[in-house]
């Protein structure tokens, strides 16, 4: 025990006096204050990040063994879930974790609006957040075409039916959502450029922006 | 001799069983990752490769694997040949030259004949014959 606790002691110090992070670390998250007020609806926008956190490892998995055609998608999703050590649970964590997701979401997004919290100085706050649950619903809907199962391909064919609703401009986003007329191994393909890197990259800078925000206003008192 | 020992106080306890929750927790989602990530060719199991002889016509290759590597069968006149389909220069798959007889590099150009012999190229070593059974008419490879 004697001789951990001086490892941690000195590693501690190695760092402290290269980059002074006990200050900052202290400051942010040891002593850092909230206010007494708090309650722990206030948790939904945090813990929605956390599995956001999950979805990215468990992504990281699952992209290990699937493949984007459609001739192997379905038997890629299936060699994980019956074949792969554990690769049922990875699947299965994936899954659930992108509804548990939208729900903290939406129920952050309903506090929010309850207390009124996205008026001056936080209404930026606000605006970033809806393009976050934008984000939200569209990585959602993009991972779910990628399975190649009938739910899924009539799922997606539904899904770019609702944009082509639109007068005038509807038609050709949904064949540019499509990339063509049909859902086909382009639509693929292109669902699966999105969910893996385009989708997840916009929402990561977007964080950055909406967490950094937080910070500079403080969290919102409640009365 | 009693000042020697640090008495166990509340916040000791509390940090000891935190540690433990957070090994538990390490573990708990260590274990499952390494098996997922640990897994390649443990599933690819040393199935032997059975082909029967009549699907077999001379002068044609037919490719298989084995623990992972390729192997082409070839039937001519002396019987049915197993190689390795492995180039000995640096790995890669030759092709059967049905016209000309021979098995092409595509990568350096070897060239070798039908039963794995040189014929030209920067290859020093024929390719491998891998040993095979035949058995009411279907060659068995393991």
């Amino acid at each position: 025990m004697h001789t951990l606790r001086r490892l941690r002691v000195a590693t501690e110090q190695w760092f402290d006096e290269r980059y002074e992070l006990r200050p900052l670390i202290e400051k942010n998250v040891t002593k850092k204050q909230v206010p007494r007020t708090l309650s722990w609806a206030g948790c939904f926008g945090g813990l929605a990040f956390m599995v956001f956190l999950v979805q990215l490892f468990t992504g990281m998995l699952l992209l290990m063994y699937y493949k984007p055609t459609p001739e192997a998608a379905w038997d890629s999703v299936t060699f994980i879930k019956s074949n792969v050590p554990m690769g049922w649970l990875v699947q299965r964590i994936h899954v659930v974790g992108a509804n548990l997701m939208i729900v903290l979401v939406i129920m952050h997004m309903a506090r929010v609006a309850y207390y009124k919290i996205f008026r001056k100085p936080r209404e930026l706050h606000w605006l970033s957040g809806v393009m976050l649950f934008g984000l939200t619903l569209g990585l959602a809907f993009t991972g779910y075409l990628l399975p190649w199962t009938q739910l899924s391909y009539w799922g997606a064919q539904v899904g770019t039916e609702i944009p082509g609703g639109l007068p005038l401009i509807g038609e050709a986003i949904m064949i540019w959502l499509r990339r063509g007329d049909n859902i086909t191994g382009e639509t693929l393909g292109f669902f699966f450029a999105l969910h893996v890197w385009v989708l997840p990259a916009v929402a990561i800078l977007l964080m950055l922006g909406h967490f950094a925000m937080i910070r500079r206003t403080g969290i919102s008192r409640p009365l | 001799m009693s000042q020697d020992v640090e008495p166990c106080r509340r916040r000791t306890f509390c940090k000891a069983c935190i540690g433990c929750l957070g090994a538990g927790s390490v573990a708990a989602v260590g274990y499952p990752v390494l098996t997922f990530l640990a897994f390649p060719q443990r599933l690819a199991a040393e199935k032997p490769v059975e082909l029967p002889l009549e699907q077999l016509p001379p002068g044609q290759a037919h490719y298989a694997q084995i623990r992972g590597r390729p192997i082409v069968v070839l039937v001519n006149e002396q019987g049915p040949l197993v190689l390795s389909a492995s180039c000995t220069h640096l790995g890669c798959s030759v092709i059967w030259d049905a016209a000309a007889a021979v098995f092409r590099c595509p990568c350096h150009g070897a060239i070798f004949d039908s039963t794995g012999g040189i014929v030209s190229g920067p290859v020093n070593v024929p390719l491998k014959q891998i040993p095979f059974d035949v058995k009411d008419g279907v060659i068995i490879v393991s």
